[in-house]
């Protein structure tokens, strides 16, 4: 199916992820029912979909911070591994944007984003800053390496996981809700770092109910539904001519009217 | 009532040397029951199943068993049980360790449980190993998180340094009984040794309160 899906970017080569029948269940309750999707290298593919379908869950299993129970998640051609120690090595290779920031609050902001590289990778730590210092920059906030987390605002801070992911140099960003922790006038500083972050070709997939973003950033949108993919397509297919009825109503229900 | 104060200017230098191995003790045990505290709160969160168990048994029996009774059981019982004697000055160290330390691992514990999950998802996102993440991220922010109460337990410390005065440790208190016996003076004696524990406790709860204040924000995610 994947290789028929016509003027996707990149759609003819290698997947960078692959999703095939993804289950994940909680207790008795299945979260992930059978989720098959791909996101292309340079790819920006938004995740939408009602609260509690299974959005996070999709984002965690990608890199394993939840194991699928059933299905798999390929990553670059190889199926996730089995051994935490395996995983760990995969995980290097995918930035991770967290709803709450999750920055560490005993370090400053160039610590949080040099800490990956020193301690994971063992890399240098004066070339770890040096480029930890260079990622502030680019994230727009150069001046503000030696300000702890509390000493930020919430854009800010986001923006600092950014750059703190980015550390790693991965080859896929996952955003959980990126800006729904943050007031509105800071909203922007955040989707602009991402839209460049796009423009530069970063692969990404960024679960979001900023649907303006996913329209003009987009290229690829997959909508959720009760741990389903109901529906999936390009912005404008999917913004101005859905054809699954509980996507009409969930875009209604945000207020998107084209 | 006359109060005569001359009975503790005679006998200063023997207050003051109580007073010295009040501090030594305190500073001994602080150190001592904070290093065992921490490899117990550890063992206890992060250790193998079968080490759990054995762990909150202790934690639980020390937090059950007045110290007094730790430090009675260390200095009379223990020698019986295995054959070696610890001088006074040890045997109320032993007992205060294992006595505080307990109380270290609980407040140890509370902090790490304290941090919320999603530090220890961003840890495991960037690739970080189960060590990495209690060394660099974790135990950190606990160790702010925890300093408050372990204020607290500093002073809880060097109070309980004066019950060494049963086994005879010629701390503080022991030493003032000595001159309050033999010059028929315990108002003064006491009183003075009452100020004595004030000035060195009141300053150290105030120092860790201030050091906590300037350093809340790095334990709070
Ligand atoms: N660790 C867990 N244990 C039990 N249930 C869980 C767990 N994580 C998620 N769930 C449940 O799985 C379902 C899907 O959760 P998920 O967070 O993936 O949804 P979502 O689409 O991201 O929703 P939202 O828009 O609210 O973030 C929810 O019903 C949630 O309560
Ligand atoms: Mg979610």
């Amino acid at each position: 199916m994947e290789s028929t899906v016509t003027g996707r970017k990149n759609g003819d080569q290698p997947p960078v992820v692959q999703y095939d029948g993804v289950v994940k269940r909680f207790g008795s309750l299945t979260v992930l029912n059978g989720v098959s999707a791909r996101v292309n290298k340079g790819e920006v593919v938004c995740l939408i979909g009602p609260s509690g379908s299974g959005k996070s869950t999709l984002l965690r299993c990608t890199n394993a911070l939840e194991i699928a129970d059933g299905g798999r998640v390929v990553f670059e051609g190889q199926p996730l591994p089995k051994t935490e120690a395996e995983l760990r090595h995969v995980r290097r290779r995918m930035g991770m944007v967290f709803q709450n920031f999750e920055l560490f609050p005993h370090m400053t902001a160039l610590e949080n984003v040099a800490v990956g590289p020193i301690t994971i990778l063992g890399a240098d730590p004066a070339e770890a800053r040096a480029k930890a210092q260079a990622l502030l920059e680019k994230v727009g906030l150069g001046a503000k390496g030696g300000n702890h987390p509390s000493a930020l605002s919430g854009g800010q801070q986001q923006r600092v996981a950014i750059a703190r992911a980015l550390a790693m140099d991965p080859d896929v960003m996952l955003f959980d809700e990126p800006t729904s922790a943050l007031d509105p006038e800071t909203i922007g500083e955040v989707l602009n770092v991402m839209k460049r972050l796009a423009e530069e070709g970063m692969t990404m997939v960024v679960v979001t109910h900023e649907m303006s973003f996913a329209r003009r950033v987009a290229n690829w949108i997959l909508v959720f539904d009760e741990g389903r993919v109901i529906e999936e397509g390009p912005p404008a297919q999917i913004f101005d001519a859905p054809t699954h009825a509980r996507t009409q109503s969930f875009l209604s229900h945000l207020g998107w009217n084209g | 009532m006359d109060f005569d104060f001359s009975p503790i200017l005679d006998n200063w230098r023997f207050l003051v040397q109580g007073l010295l191995i009040t501090i030594e003790l305190s500073v001994a045990t602080i150190v001592a029951a904070t290093l065992v505290g921490i490899a117990l709160g550890l063992g206890r969160v992060y250790g193998p199943g079968w080490l759990r168990v054995p762990l909150t048994f202790y934690v639980d029996s020390m937090r059950a068993i007045p110290v007094l009774v730790v430090l009675v059981w260390t200095f009379f019982a223990f020698p019986l049980v295995t054959g070696v004697t610890l001088p006074p000055f040890w045997a109320a160290l032993a007992a205060l360790t294992l006595h505080i330390s307990a109380f270290v691992s609980e407040i140890l514990r509370a902090g790490l449980n304290s941090i919320r999950p999603g530090q220890v998802r961003a840890a495991r996102a960037l690739g970080m190993s189960g060590a990495q993440i209690v060394r660099k991220i974790l135990f950190p922010q606990a160790v702010v998180r925890m300093l408050p109460a372990y204020g607290s337990l500093l002073s809880v410390t060097i109070k309980d340094t004066a019950i060494a005065s049963v086994i005879a440790v010629p701390e503080l208190m022991r030493q003032s009984e000595t001159i309050a016996a033999q010059n028929y003076a315990p108002i003064e004696v006491f009183t003075t040794a009452m100020l004595a524990y004030f000035l060195i406790l009141f300053p150290v709860t105030r120092a860790v309160e201030a050091f906590y204040r300037r350093v809340a924000h790095l334990g709070r995610s």
